[in-house]
């Protein structure tokens, strides 16, 4: 038995089955944070390749999310597309977009681009604000519902699947393009580009494929987001939040995939458990998680984790 | 000695200047298909500068590199990579976020050519390669002497070792042309006759070499041909026995303490060639 | 005309708050090449130190000023020596200081929410409100004294780099870090009063600013922003370029704002889209380094 679990596939299985039992034995109160659990561990995942894997330092993620929920929104109820061709269209929207910013990635370093990116946020929530009926303005867009599909209405815990479905597909398609020449590319930019350059990587397309591929991962996420509270709003997409999937894939171990997962459940947990009962002191306690992270363990939870594995191991 | 008949590459008339420096001034030479090319000056003659425009650094000012009738200059390294020519760092650049292995791999880039799509689906194509990658890069690490560290941590690994991983990972990108910046530079003479061995070796697999390099002691017994620079021009060209005893190079180098013959360890013998 | 006049005038104490901010940054930057984002922050609470010292200690402002800017220069070095200077010496990268700001930036944000909330308060400045007029020009005494005491800024700052030896051994940490180490200059020291400089400075463009509104937590960030972007318009390379990136975006924004034919919300795009812009095209900005003689 312990041998047929370790074979991958199997894992993959129990993991997917778990994650899908679970909606169904929670409370509707609990679903809720659930499920924008899961979104917040898609986001740090697609961020964690961006920025820990690539070296990417973008503030654009959390904009890129919102231009999936906007956009599908907008086409749905505006444009009166199908959900299928609202779907595709706003994930090509999101990838022509982020096909655009990423030529910044590939001319700005470190935080040149991370300020870069923050401006491009900014300009998204000044666009969200002033378009008027089309974007609802600072109140957002509200009154819209998940279309039915093939006449089945998809909602409550079966809604959550989907997002189960976009945060493991997200992870998996990630994994496996890690492990190949793509995935040493991105580290060894992030490394060190100029010897990357030499040993024949083309960084200049490498960076527009990274960012352009987690960015569309955001917006799809951002997409199923959408129809959780059926609101979406400029705020909810704005500043505050884009550095928080920086803040999560740090504290969880920037470049691990686990990490990431990690730093996500971790955070919202603390913020979801601990906000009721403490209040504001949450967020500062999370600040201050940050920067202990920063200074005693730059390798994140997971590279805690690593540390006494092995400091056991040397003890056996 | 097989027959080096065949010019690989062609340098004609290459020139940089910085500013009002003229730091490679219209310099001439070949390299040969097989051979070990030395390409040694004093101080300050322009052997750094001329690497940087072989390997893509910055552009020339004048002049043209050909490969096989390509021309070379003013392509980005990476291209240059693509082309067959490898290079090394001086001041060693290892990835120092992956392992040994994962180093070497990434040496190996220009090499693999499954595209993204058949390595998201698992393709069976894609999966060998990576596979195959693999086994060379273990092959390669073995032949560096690297074997016991293939899984370490590349922060772990002395200057000289470090050195050896550059070698493994330029090695991985299957070059025609191997381009060495100062190689000996911080080794000690154990280090240092180690890699002179293993360059041999790679000269054994048809790879044609350039090296810079400043210490004559490590070169002259190593290269079929020297190319002497001074002040950017080349002042001598041909065998390392005929070099040292160069009128015009001993006189360069006598602004150097000790001048040619310390350079190259007095009263030493050269050693035989492989 | 004379409406343009009294724009010129805002829109001027708007670029001297920038500028301010911007040069915050420059101070930092240029020793250590850290991009300290919470410089934002920073001058939030400058602005609230000037708040507890006028109006809950009713000291005169002539005392509150310097208290405040003297209260933070304390705050910047104490952040510099707990946090900062541990990942200097451990080598931790150019990447880690900057992070490792960002997290204090969330620090300060929060501990300046719980302890006042996120309301606005309300805050003084020295002169008055009575409109002052200087021949044509008209603005409110604070836009006057925020230009005047900006200018005196930046000239001692000038002043400081160019002919003190202390502010030259600033410029010798900025150019080479470790040549200057060999030359005998404590790089600890001069990281230490970078910092404390810094949070000085933005303490004035807080609360400098304070007046023109009110005080309040949530001013910080665009404040981080502008400052920012004006450093990028103007140039990391010399001192002035602060300032005239402060003004530079100041009057896009205003002029774009009052004048331009479109929605005045869409005037708040103006810094981002300037900043793009910048950064893509001219990221050294508008004023070139001088020369190295």
């Amino acid at each position: 038995m312990g041998a047929a679990l370790s074979h991958p596939w199997l894992r993959w299985v129990a993991g997917i089955v778990a994650l899908s039992i679970i909606p169904f034995v929670l409370q509707p109160y609990e679903l809720d944070l659930y499920r924008k659990m899961l979104f917040w561990v898609a986001l740090a995942i697609s961020y964690n390749f961006l920025f820990g894997i690539a070296g990417q330092m973008a503030l654009s993620h959390f904009a890129f999310a919102g231009i999936g929920a906007y956009t599908v929104v907008i086409l749905l109820t505006q444009a009166d597309f199908g959900l299928g061709i609202a779907v595709v269209a706003a994930l090509l929207l999101a990838a022509i977009l982020a096909f655009i910013v990423s030529f910044a990635a590939t001319r700005l370093e470190g935080f040149y681009l991370a300020l870069a990116t923050l401006a491009f946020a900014q300009l998204l929530t000044v666009v969200l604000n002033e378009g008027g009926s089309l974007t609802g303005g600072t109140g957002g867009l509200t009154s819209y519902s998940f279309p039915a599909v093939f006449g089945v209405k998809i909602e409550g815990p079966w809604y959550a699947l989907v997002m189960v479905a976009v945060m493991l597909g997200t992870l998996a398609i990630l994994l496996r393009i890690d492990r190949s020449w793509f995935g040493r590319a991105c580290r060894a930019i992030r490394d060190n580009t100029e010897a990357a350059a030499a040993m024949g990587v083309d960084v200049a397309r490498t960076k527009i494929i990274v960012f352009t591929l987690t960015s569309v991962m955001a917006a799809a996420a951002g997409m199923v987001y959408a129809f959780f509270d059926n609101t979406v709003n400029p705020p909810v997409f704005g500043l505050e939040n884009a550095f928080l999937v920086l803040f999560m894939v740090i504290v969880g171990g920037s470049g691990s995939h686990a990490g990431a997962i990690i730093g996500a459940v971790l955070l919202r947990l603390t913020q979801d458990i601990l906000e009721p009962i403490v209040g504001h002191y949450h967020a500062l306690g999370f600040g201050v998680v940050v920067v202990a992270a920063i200074l005693f363990q730059p390798k994140g939870l997971i590279g805690a984790w690593d540390a006494l594995r092995a400091r056991i191991k040397a003890r056996k | 000695m097989s027959a080096m008949d065949k010019t690989l590459i062609e340098v004609r008339g290459l020139t940089k200047n910085f500013g009002g420096l003229t730091a490679v001034d219209g310099l001439d030479f070949d390299l040969k298909e097989g051979e070990v090319l030395g390409l040694i000056g004093p101080n300050g003659a322009g052997k750094s500068t001329t690497f940087n425009l072989l390997s893509g650094g910055y552009p020339a000012s004048a002049g043209s590199v050909r490969l096989e009738g390509v021309e070379m200059l003013g392509l980005p390294p990476h291209r240059i990579a693509a082309r067959g020519i490898m290079r090394t760092f001086q001041h060693n650049m290892p990835f120092e976020g992956m392992s040994v292995a994962d180093n070497v791999l990434v040496g190996a880039h220009t090499t693999m050519r499954s595209g993204l799509i058949p390595v998201l689906l698992g393709a069976g194509a894609a999966r060998a390669e990576e596979r195959k990658a693999r086994e060379r890069a273990d092959e390669l690490i073995d032949f560096v002497g690297l074997g016991e560290f293939r899984d370490a941590e590349v922060t772990t690994l002395s200057f000289g070792q470090g050195r050896l991983l550059e070698t493994a990972r330029a090695l991985a990108g299957e070059p025609r042309i191997m381009l060495f910046d100062e190689p000996a530079a911080g080794l000690t003479p154990g280090e240092c006759d180690r890699l002179a061995e293993i360059i041999r070796g790679i000269a054994a697999r048809g790879i044609s070499i350039l090296l810079i390099e400043h210490d004559m002691r490590f070169l002259l017994p190593l290269a079929d041909r020297v190319v002497v620079l001074n002040f950017g021009r080349k002042i001598a060209d041909g065998a390392p026995d005929t070099i040292r005893s160069d009128p015009a190079v001993v006189d360069a180098y006598l602004g150097e303490a000790g001048g040619v013959g310390a350079a190259a360890g007095s009263g030493a013998e050269p050693r035989p060639h492989a | 005309m004379a409406d343009l006049l009294e724009l010129l005038v805002s829109a001027s104490a708007s670029g001297c708050i920038y500028g301010l901010v911007a040069l915050a940054y420059l101070l930092v930057l240029r020793p250590t090449g850290i991009v300290n984002f919470a410089v934002g922050e920073w001058a939030m609470i400058g602005a609230f130190a000037a708040v507890v010292l006028s109006v809950q200690l009713e000291l005169p402002s002539i005392l509150a000023i310097p208290g405040a800017a003297l209260f933070l220069a304390l705050v910047g070095w104490l952040t510099e020596w707990s946090v900062v200077r541990p990942l200097v010496v451990r080598g931790a990268g150019h990447l880690a200081p900057i992070l490792v700001l960002l997290g204090m930036l969330v620090v300060y944000h929060q501990i300046m929410l719980l302890s006042f909330g996120g309301g606005q308060e309300p805050l003084d400045g020295p002169f008055g409100f009575r409109r002052v007029e200087i021949g044509p020009i008209a603005g409110t005494p604070q836009s006057f004294f925020i230009i005047v005491t900006t200018i005196a800024v930046f000239v001692a700052v000038w002043l400081f780099f160019e002919r003190t030896v202390w502010g030259k051994s600033f410029e010798a940490v900025a150019i080479n870090r470790r040549a200057a180490a060999l030359m005998g200059i404590n790089l600890r020291l001069v990281t230490a009063f970078a910092f404390a400089g810094g949070a000085a400075v933005a303490a004035l463009a807080g609360l400098l600013d304070g007046p023109r509104g009110s005080v309040e937590v949530a001013m910080a960030l665009p404040l981080a922003i502008q400052g920012f972007s004006a450093l990028v318009i103007g140039g990391v390379n010399r001192v002035e370029g602060a300032l005239l990136g402060g003004i530079i975006l100041a009057f896009a924004e205003d002029l774009t704002r009052r004048y331009a034919p479109i929605p005045s919300g869409l005037a708040l795009g103006v810094t981002p889209t300037l900043l793009i812009i910048f950064l893509l095209v001219r990221p050294t900005g508008l004023l070139r380094a001088r020369e190295a003689n």
